[in-house]
């Protein structure tokens, strides 16, 4: 079942980016700033955006549900501090453009503390029923903590058309810089795999892996020494996977860890597969064990333009120029600050933009690192060398499709499967002429996505 | 904290290779054959390939200059051109023809369509193409190496053709597909020692078979070039050869000869993988690779001329768009149903 081929598991394509770990890798996780004022998105999530529950001056308790959810494709959002609600107001949000969030003032600037996760004694994922444990989830409002963001309780919830039969714990954290699921994984192991046992109990699922990048051996020993202790070594498998950028993708580590291919257009469910990240995993733990809704995640603050790197647990809301402080600042080389890693985050001009479910780093990149950053990058023709065809984890033409949306020739995209495109940044990563390939396609999907609702704006 | 902040696309880090370094690797994989043109045809050879240099960086500035662009020589590969098209020409053409060549390749076979990246052919094989079809005589007329006569023409003669000139290998072929000689060229009139240097006569670049693998080596080794084009293409030319070798073998010559000898190596190593006329999916450079080779052999044995890979190369060239087309790369997840 597992793919070896004589090397470690992987899939064809991705690129090697320098790794750039070591910066924080060692760092263990800390308390982040006590900030006065958070602004917690409703929407930090694929989905429809959650309902405000509150109103301007209502007091709340932390914890406490502040946004609820619209739909089935959404999750609640929760405030991690008790205080007021100074207003609900648009906010600079990485992915939306802005976006509302809830301004919360906090009630007493008490130092942070990081959470306690103990096991309880007779922890026995049995006794809750899927639908509780999906309930659960789905209450906390537990999302992707990967990146993307997508409902937990969706994809974990038992479909009769199609059974789970396999889920894969994500530890693979492929992006480069970033270590915050290294350090979870370090550090609480045993949430992790409380989480993952009641992910399986929902979900059904009879195979179980946890997929770690071979770049991370000590969270490799450490997984398998507690599942051990644990008496899990037969049912929950650890596969180390090749180190190798985008191997944390699902759809790439479906491909290495089971050798199954999932469809294009289609997500991974669609096969019978679940995947979900170590934070993720851990968040459950909390949720279903504890009925602690997730408020908090961990965030590697990290980059050549960052003074004092480290990972620290963090309240949503807390704005990353905060967080930047809590770091010692930046540096006086800092060129681009990046919510995310260095391959897929996003560049955001405004730092009070607040940390979501999804944001896992501050990567703060200097000129060194970057390039001649923006327009000064010399771009030249592209002499069609193919480079970014091998480099493409999905098989496409990014070259061809990038020229096809520069032209305005949006047929000629989608005759290259524009929609197939998982915005790895592999192709721009390894172009030798500069192009911006990843940048074109982003533009032509949603150029795509706006001519099919026949051009509203 | 810094004041500027900038704000792109993903992803924010770069691989360090560039266009320039990718032209500059060819450069230094062309420096074995250049030195074996310096060995086998003197200063009289060298300064045939200065010419195609200095006259196709100076077209690439004055185009660049007429059409209002910014120049564009730091990416080298004007000098990439200039250098393949000098290999590619007989080591007596008049200085004058090499610069005619060098403009045409340059002005028409590469900025009349764009420049760099949007040109259809190769542009050292259009110049080439050029003077072949106007000065027939002077670029199928072949000296003798150096090291075997000793009488180059010097570098400013009115008439090159003063020096002894030579039949290519391929010529010889060429003679005994008539007179039932192919056997007999092989064993005794081209000792394989002497092939294998480049001690015979020929276009500047293409004799040295050593220099040709050790600069196609090169080019393997820092993964500026994949071994998909040149393998198609050897591969196929071979087993042209052999068949044709194995239906007749007093016509025809052994296909090891084939390969030695005439622009196969160098056509397969430097020509045919100039990216922007190549096609850019594996499955379409296996197609290429094998027109390329089927067509030259075609040339060789059943056609007119002795050499055919220029020819192969530019129909080649010509198709490259279709064979993309054709050999369109599918996603992982296969063909989505709804587009």
């Amino acid at each position: 079942m597992i793919s070896t081929m004589g090397k470690r598991a992987s899939f064809a394509g991705g690129v090697h980016p320098p790794e750039s770990k070591y910066r924080t890798a060692d760092r263990q996780i800390q308390p982040g700033p006590a900030v006065k004022e958070l602004a917690v998105f409703l929407s930090q999530h694929i989905g429809a955006a959650a309902q405000p529950t509150v109103k301007k001056a209502d007091v709340v308790q932390a914890g406490q549900k502040i946004g609820q959810c619209q739909g089935f494709v959404s999750a609640p959002v929760h405030t991690p501090v008790a205080g007021k609600v100074k207003e609900i107001a648009l906010r600079s949000h990485p992915v939306l453009g802005r976006s509302l969030a809830v301004v919360i003032e906090a009630e007493s600037a008490s130092e942070p503390s990081l959470p306690g996760f103990t096991m309880p004694q007779t922890f026995d994922p049995a006794k809750y029923t899927p639908e509780q444990i999906c309930e659960a989830v789905r209450e906390a409002g537990i999302v992707g903590m990967g990146g993307a963001g997508f409902p937990t309780s969706v994809k974990i919830q038992p479909d009769a058309k199609v059974p789970k039969h396999t889920l894969i714990i994500n530890g693979c954290e492929c992006e480069p810089y970033i270590t915050c699921d290294y350090r979870i994984m370090l550090e609480w192991t045993e949430q992790i795999i409380a989480g993952t046992r009641l992910a399986q109990r929902a979900c059904g699922a009879s195979n179980v892996f946890v997929a770690i990048e071979d770049n991370k051996p000590k969270a490799i020993e450490k997984m398998n020494a507690m599942l051990e202790a644990m008496g899990l070594g037969a049912s929950i498998k650890v596969v180390p996977v090749r180190t190798k950028y985008p191997q944390g993708g699902e759809r790439q580590l479906i491909r290495a860890v089971l050798n199954k291919v999932v469809p294009t257009g289609g997500i991974p469910p669609a096969i019978g597969v679940v995947v979900d990240n170590v934070a993720t995993a851990a968040a459950i733990a909390d949720a279903v064990i504890y009925g602690r809704p997730l408020t908090h995640r961990v965030v590697t603050v990290t980059g050549e333009g960052i003074a004092n790197p480290g990972n620290y647990h963090v309240p949503l809301g807390t704005p990353v120029e905060a967080l930047i402080g809590h770091c010692g600042g930046m540096t006086d080389q800092a060129a681009k600050v990046v919510m995310g890693g260095p391959m897929m985050g996003i560049a955001i001009a405004d730092l009070s933009t607040p940390i979501s479910k999804a944001s896992g780093a501050v990567t703060v990149l200097t000129k060194e690192q970057t390039g001649a950053v923006g327009l000064e990058r010399p771009q030249t023709p592209c002499i069609r060398c193919g480079r970014c065809l091998r480099a493409c984890p999905e098989n496409l033409n990014p070259t061809r499709i990038a020229h096809a949306v520069k032209n305005n020739l949006m047929d000629v995209a989608e005759s290259y499967y524009i929609s197939a495109c998982i915005e790895c940044g592999c192709c721009s990563y390894v172009c030798p002429a500069k192009i911006d390939l990843t940048g074109f396609i982003r533009t032509g999907k949603i150029l795509r996505a706006r001519q099919k609702k026949k051009m509203p704006s | 904290m810094p004041q500027d902040i900038t704000v792109t696309f993903a992803p924010h880090i770069r691989r360090p290779l560039s266009t320039r370094r990718i032209m500059l690797d060819v450069i230094i994989s062309l420096v074995p054959a250049l030195i074996a043109a310096g060995i086998f045809f003197r200063i009289r050879g060298l300064a045939v390939i200065a010419v195609c240099i200095a006259w196709c960086a100076a077209t690439e500035w004055l185009c660049n200059l007429a059409r209002k662009k910014p120049n564009s020589l730091g990416d080298f590969s004007a000098v990439v051109t200039g250098i393949i098209l000098g290999l590619s020409l007989s080591p007596a053409l008049p200085l004058w023809a090499a610069a005619i060549g060098a403009v045409f390749a340059i002005g028409i076979g590469k900025m009349v369509f764009g420049g760099l990246g949007a040109n259809i052919f190769n542009p050292a094989m259009a110049g080439r193409l050029f003077l072949t079809a106007s000065f027939g005589i002077l670029m199928t007329t072949w000296t003798v190496p150096a090291t075997l006569d000793g009488t180059m023409p010097t570098v400013s003669p009115t008439n090159a053709i003063d020096a002894r000139t030579q039949a290519t290998p391929l010529a010889w072929s060429k003679t005994a597909i008539k007179d039932r000689t192919g056997a007999w060229i092989y064993d005794e009139r081209l000792p394989l020692r002497q092939s294998l240097l480049g001690e015979k006569a020929g276009c500047l670049g293409e004799t040295s078979v050593v220099a040709l693998l050790v600069g196609g080596a090169y080019l393997l080794i820092r993964r500026t070039i994949r071994i998909h084009i040149p393998l198609a293409i050897l591969v196929s030319a071979f087993l042209f050869a052999s068949i044709a070798y194995l239906l007749n073998s007093e016509a025809y010559v052994q296909p090891f000869y084939h390969l030695t000898s005439g622009a196969l190596l160098f056509g397969a190593f430097f020509i045919a993988t100039d990216p922007v006329t190549a096609p850019i999916t594996v499955r379409g450079q296996w197609i290429f690779g094998i027109i390329i080779g089927v067509f030259t052999m075609l040339v060789r044995i059943v056609g007119e001329y002795p050499e055919g890979v220029m020819y192969a190369v530019f129909l080649a060239n010509g198709v490259r768009p279709l064979i993309d087309r054709f050999a369109k790369p599918v996603p992982v997840g296969g063909v989505p149903h709804v587009v």
